[in-house]
């Protein structure tokens, strides 16, 4: 069998990836969202866990299928980490789904200043050869 | 709750780009002054020597070398971490250990070199304090963690930048008179709220310091205070909270949930309430945080904060003196040594020993710190109160 593809998540890499964080990636890499659901008591988590926050259970992913998210805040970060110290300014925003479910991703398509309740939609990003992630467009 | 315990002496690096230093000699300035009133390393039972991140310095085993350093080698010692609450986690620690009857007098310090390494470097470190899997690939820096907050700060009850710079303002007015500041100089407001961008909304001037320093306390049951001091200051309230690790977890940005819970704690162990408070130590990392931390603490209601700003409340003559030292904007950030520099200060603005009459405040019975880690996950509070 072939070896695996490494992917990670974003731009500044962590590195320590595991077979349920390699799967998720894989689905990442498909365009699929997955977020996690307990296969116990039945919590949903965005980002996934693969441990129930509520009673350690395993939990298994489930295609995560909102699109539309509404910013609920956000910074333009104009000096940043060494690791993404040639990116910048980039701006972070934290949306939130009509679900209540939130996720925290870089706005790549701005034109004027971001605003606090501004529509935000989901989109993908194939950084390189192994990095990928989602990310905000307005 | 143990038998009652006091901190009955401090001592204080020169806090500043101290490359004349690394931590060893930073601890050893910050301990000597106590050395000097008497409490040599004899007397001091055990200690709690504390650092909060080693990829600065890549020392391991750190609080061992800051031991041997002082002379306190053959004494249990340990290392408490928890970011930016590393001092007051430590002093929370030795407090139990002498409260719980283990040692009678413990030598607590905090301590941090930051400057070895460039600012972007700093800049690195800390933002793995963020999630390493969900936030720090997006590069989500220590003040773009605070940014969120005032983003949504700044919406929700519609204030001005100019709020946020006018705390910067005081803090370089009372940094300006500390000789032990790190950056002690007045700051213009106009200068303030026209600074280089950082993470915007904030600037510069909203900005702590990357700061190496130290500071040091020793702390006595009940029954021992009489030895070293006729002017203790009794540990009264201690209350300690956290939040969810990953900031869009919160359910508000507009408050530190742990900082409400740990200051309701200290109150309550206190047997008082914030309008009994003389003065306050708050940890402001970001102008946003002290903003936030008038209205966490109970000084004002949510989103009336600004009021205690725009009246110069928090000045040394007003109503709730805060950071009349310079807090963590002038007087500087080394990550482990900030929650003891804020009992250092309470001590000394206690007993009347402020430098310059101009930020003594008058007759200081309750001071209160305020001490907050990384971006909330841990809040400290603890509760003072004059002994003599
Ligand atoms: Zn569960």
């Amino acid at each position: 069998m072939a070896e695996e593809k490494e992917l990670y998540l974003g731009y500044a890499t962590d590195k320590a990836v595991t077979p349920f964080m390699a799967d998720w990636l894989r689905n990442l890499e498909q365009e699929k969202l997955m977020k996690s659901k307990c296969t116990s008591c039945g919590t949903e988590y965005l980002p996934p866990r693969q441990h129930c926050q509520k009673c350690l259970s395993i939990c298994e992913l489930t295609e995560f299928t909102e699109r539309e998210a509404k910013l609920y805040s956000y910074v333009i970060v104009d000096f940043g980490p060494e690791s993404l110290s040639d990116k910048a300014p980039y701006v972070v925003a934290i949306g939130e789904f009509p679900s209540g479910l939130r996720l925290t991703a870089h706005i790549t398509n701005l034109m004027s200043p971001p605003e606090v309740g501004m529509p935000l939609k989901l989109a993908f990003e194939k950084i390189d050869d192994k990095k990928i992630s989602y990310k905000w467009l307005v | 709750m143990g038998r009652n315990v006091a901190v009955v002496a401090g001592g204080h690096s020169k806090f500043g780009k101290r490359y004349d230093a690394t931590m060893r000699e930073l601890c050893a300035e910050a301990y000597k002054p106590i050395y000097d009133e008497g409490i040599t390393q004899d007397r001091i039972d055990a200690s709690v020597l504390s650092y909060a991140a080693s990829q600065f310095s890549g020392q391991g085993a750190g609080s061992a070398l800051i031991a041997d350093y002082l002379g306190i080698q053959d004494k249990p010692h340990m290392r408490v971490e928890s970011a930016c609450t590393t001092g007051t986690a430590s002093l929370r620690a030795a407090w139990g250990m002498v409260a719980a009857g283990l040692y009678d007098v413990m030598l607590v310090l905090g301590v941090e070199q930051m400057n070895r390494v460039s600012s972007a470097t700093a800049t690195e470190y800390m933002s793995q304090a963020g999630d390493m899997r969900w936030e720090y690939p997006f590069g989500i820096s220590f003040p773009a963690f605070y940014a969120l907050m005032a983003s949504r700060y700044m919406a929700d009850y519609g204030i001005p930048h100019e709020v946020l710079s006018r705390i910067s303002v005081k803090s370089h007015h009372y940094g300006a008179q500390n000789p032990k500041a790190h950056l002690p100089k007045e700051v213009s407001l106009e200068e303030a709220d026209n600074a280089v961008p950082i993470c915007r909304p904030l600037n510069l001037y909203d900005c702590s310091l990357i700061t190496d320093g130290a500071a040091a306390v020793v702390i006595a049951a009940e029954e021992r205070v009489k030895e070293f001091t006729d002017r203790p200051m009794w540990i009264r309230g201690i209350g300690a909270g956290a939040s969810e690790m990953m900031i869009q977890d919160r359910k508000s940005l507009t408050s530190i949930p742990g900082a409400k819970r740990a200051g309701k704690a200290a109150y309550e162990m206190a047997g008082i309430g914030p309008d009994d408070i003389d003065m306050a130590q708050v940890h402001d990392c970001f102008s946003i945080a002290e903003l936030i931390a008038y209205e966490d603490l109970g000084f004002a209601e949510p989103g009336k904060g600004r009021e205690i700003v725009e009246n110069k409340e928090n000045y040394h003559e007003g109503r709730i003196p805060v950071n009349c030292d310079g807090g963590l904007k002038s007087k500087g950030h080394p990550l482990g040594a900030t929650g003891i520099s804020m009992t250092y200060e309470i001590l000394k603005q206690m007993r009347g020993e402020a430098e310059q009459p101009s930020r003594q405040i008058k007759d200081v019975k309750y001071g209160l710190a305020h001490n907050v880690g990384q971006s909330g996950q841990f809040v400290n509070v603890f509760i003072f109160e004059r002994g003599f």
